[in-house]
């Protein structure tokens, strides 16, 4: 069964939470606290973290700060503020999708949760190279040289995206349904923040990327091996 | 030349350096003029003076020498008419050559042998004698006085010259009547005048050049603090009130600082607490906002997951259900556009431009906004010249301008088609928006964007909208620098048109499309 951790210092939303997430078939664990939430998250990981902004205690970026440090889980922001400046924050800090409350729907919110959950890209398996990097997509790793190189699993999804149709160049809307899922988003700010992240991560030089490349005025595509 | 004239007009320092020193040179004229005058006529009066004294005793001279040898020989008068013309041509020191000029007039004497008498007419130093004027020659025969005259002569060797003549009339024994002439040179007479004149002039213009250069002194003194409190209202009107002038000392320009400072510190004052106040409101809007949506989430998740059980309930449960999400729907909507409004108020609303296809974006929006009308009936057709339009705009701001307009014309078209239209030109790009539904009063198109404003009231609550749509549409659009216009006439429906520039931030030059339809007459 499927964990998911629910962050929220407002009582009666964590309930609602908790009943809509059971109604669909995931077990909630509710933390109201941010200084708690590393203790629990220590003793019963969750497969994703729904993680509110503001909390007492230490405050949400915060949070998911500390989550990343030690572990690549699905964090999904869920903020009270619809202004770019936190979005943004929150997702530097290392969250993989935002929800700006209040959702449209809760089949919304599970859409989400489940997109974040799937075990991604059944249909490739195997292994993919990407520039001078190789992916083991069924062991979920990424290397270059032998040398392993972490990501969080958006990220990885974000690559193999890239990498499984080499010489296709994905316009950002296209990313979004690609990779969270999105059907018609215009928030661009997903695609540019995350693949600023896993630019630092897998690039020699992230401000000359050879991995991910930009397509003026389009979007981005995939490195070609040993050339730009 | 239209450089340095703008130039004089726009600076103050400028105009005052070049009037004083027209003024000046005026001035130095003038009394240069008169110095001069008054030494030339000096430096002329002393000369003549001299002169004629030497000349009155070169003639007495040569009448002594005449009187002592009235019996003598022809020789011996000769040599006293040589002796005359050499004594008296005689040059001293520090004088300027002279020439004599002796000339017989009138009978010559007879004498007693009946011989022709000796003519000692004369004239050395190679002096035309036909340049010596005959005014002069008139006055000297005539009188028995010395005459003198200024006057200009030819030599025969050399350049004319202005000279002065003196003349008298003398007797030669056993000869006749003559003029006697002395022809001063004036040259360095000329030259101490030329002399003088050259300092008069190098003093007159150093004078100039000093008095602009103290003026441009003394002005740069006046004129920095002037141009300094220029520039410091320049940025105050920028909007940086922190801008003060230095007060130094305790003259007039000081005083002009105290007085600025002072009113820079009124203004900053009163701006800040309007600043103030129009921060804690728009916070308190932005606040309110925010703490409604955390129950506001949890209210609606609980609807909807109430309303998915509706069909096990008694009808009007259900119906009551369905209300509650409609209206959660529409509080939500709401809530949502007065944070956005308090956001535009507190300025800190931001572009984040994005290069897109209009024309795809607005399929969408017509898409989505078609599946979420009530009237399904309402067709809405695109036009479009080009096959895409490449705008550089902010896509959420763009995508909730045309929402607004969709919807807005959908609740108003009565079930007639709507039409839109997108004009793409090399500058700007328009979307019109055209319904053919109840229309606009007059009187309502002018408060058609104010917030909350409905064109009738009594109807208004039973369609979707909160009110605020076609404000924030228009303050999307200008933070564009686009602009939003609305045409309607009751009963011919509305045309709403949506102008932004094709990159960001740039100005609209025109309007592609006019609001007034082509298919409208002017005037009815």
């Amino acid at each position: 069964m499927t964990l998911v951790m629910v962050v929220d210092d407002d009582q009666d939303l964590a309930e609602m939470l908790g009943i809509v997430l059971t109604g669909a078939g995931i077990d909630v664990d509710l933390v109201s606290r941010g200084d708690e939430v590393l203790e629990v998250f220590r003793n019963n990981p969750p497969d994703l973290v729904l993680l509110d902004v503001m909390l007492p205690g230490i405050d949400g970026i915060e949070v998911c700060k500390l989550i990343r440090a030690e572990s690549m889980v699905p964090i999904v922001m869920l903020s009270a503020k619809g202004d770019t400046h936190d979005i943004v924050s929150g997702l530097e800090a290392g969250a993989d999708d935002y929800m700006v409350k209040p959702f449209r729907h809760p089949s919304e919110l599970i859409a989400r949760i489940r997109t974040r959950l799937r075990r991604t890209n059944a249909d490739v398996l195997g292994l993919l190279t990407i520039g001078d990097l190789s992916i083991d997509v069924t062991a979920h790793e990424v290397s270059r040289g032998g040398k392993k190189i972490a990501l969080t699993r958006l990220e990885f999804d974000l690559l193999v995206a890239l990498a499984k149709e080499p010489g296709r160049v994905f316009t950002r809307d296209a990313l979004l349904g690609e990779v969270w899922g999105y059907r018609h988003s215009t928030d661009t700010r997903l695609v540019n923040v995350h693949v600023q992240r896993l630019r630092s991560k897998v690039e020699h030089d992230p401000e000359h990327p050879e991995i991910v490349m930009t397509v003026r005025g389009v979007g981005y595509k995939a490195g070609v091996m040993g050339g730009s | 030349m239209n450089r340095v004239s703008t130039r004089l007009r726009n600076s103050l320092a400028s105009k005052v350096i070049v009037s004083t020193v027209l003024l000046s040179l005026g001035v130095v004229w003038l009394t240069g003029s008169a110095l001069y005058s008054q030494l030339s006529d000096g430096v002329k009066e002393v000369n003549l003076e001299s002169s004629l004294a030497e000349a009155k005793s070169s003639f007495f001279n040569a009448q002594y020498q005449f009187l002592l040898n009235e019996s003598a020989a022809g020789p011996v008068i000769l040599k006293a008419v040589q002796d005359v013309i050499v004594s008296s041509t005689e040059v001293s020191l520090n004088q300027d050559r002279k020439s004599i000029f002796l000339n017989r007039f009138g009978r010559p004497f007879k004498n007693p042998l009946n011989v022709a008498a000796p003519d000692y007419s004369t004239a050395t130093d190679g002096l035309d004698v036909s340049t010596v004027p005959d005014e002069i020659r008139k006055k000297v025969r005539s009188s028995d006085l010395v005459e003198y005259e200024y006057a200009k002569v030819s030599y025969q060797d050399r350049a004319d010259a202005n000279v002065l003549i003196v003349g008298r009339k003398i007797v030669i024994p056993k000869s006749g009547n003559y003029e006697m002439y002395l022809v001063y040179s004036l040259n360095s007479q000329n030259q101490t005048l030329s002399i003088i004149k050259n300092a008069l002039l190098f003093t007159g213009f150093a004078l100039l050049f000093l008095i602009g250069l103290i003026t441009w002194l003394v002005v740069r003194q006046v004129v920095r603090p002037v141009r300094e409190a220029a520039s410091i209202a320049q940025k105050f009107t920028q909007g940086d009130f922190s801008q003060r002038m230095k007060v130094e000392s305790s003259d007039e320009i000081s005083t002009l600082g105290k007085s600025f400072n002072d009113m820079a510190l009124s203004i900053e004052t009163q701006i800040s607490r309007l600043e103030n106040l129009s921060r804690v409101q728009q916070r308190f809007v932005s606040d309110v906002s925010h703490e409604l949506r955390t129950p506001l989430t949890t209210l609606r998740m609980a609807s909807e997951v109430i309303n998915s059980q509706k069909n096990s309930f008694d009808p009007t449960i259900a119906r009551s259900s369905e209300l509650l999400v409609a209206q959660l729907d529409r509080f939500e909507k709401l809530l949502e556009d007065l944070l956005e409004v308090s956001r535009l108020d507190a300025e800190v609303a931001v572009l984040e431009p994005v290069d897109f296809d209009l024309i795809s974006l607005i399929e969408r929006c017509i898409e989505d906004v078609r599946a979420n009308a009530h009237d399904h009936a309402i067709s809405i057709s695109i036009d479009h010249e080009t096959e895409q339009a490449m705008i550089n705009a902010d896509i959420r701001r763009v995508e909730r301008i045309m929402r607004n307009l969709l919807s807005n014309a959908l609740d108003h078209a009565e079930e007639k088609p709507i039409n839109v239209t997108v004009i793409c030109t090399r500058t700007e790009v328009a979307v019109g928006v055209r319904d053919f539904g109840t229309g606009i009063e007059p009187l309502a198109l002018s408060r058609i964007f104010d917030r909350f404003w409905r064109a009738d009231p009594s109807r208004a609550r039973v369609r979707g909208g909160t009110g605020l749509g076609l404000s924030i549409a228009l303050e999307d659009a200008r933070l564009h620098n686009g602009e939003l216009d609305a045409w309607g006439a009751p009963g011919r429906g509305a045309h709403f048109v949506l102008t932004l520039p094709r990159i960001a931030g740039q100005q609209i030059g025109g309007r592609p499309i006019r609001p007034q339809p082509e298919d409208y007459p002017q005037s009815i």
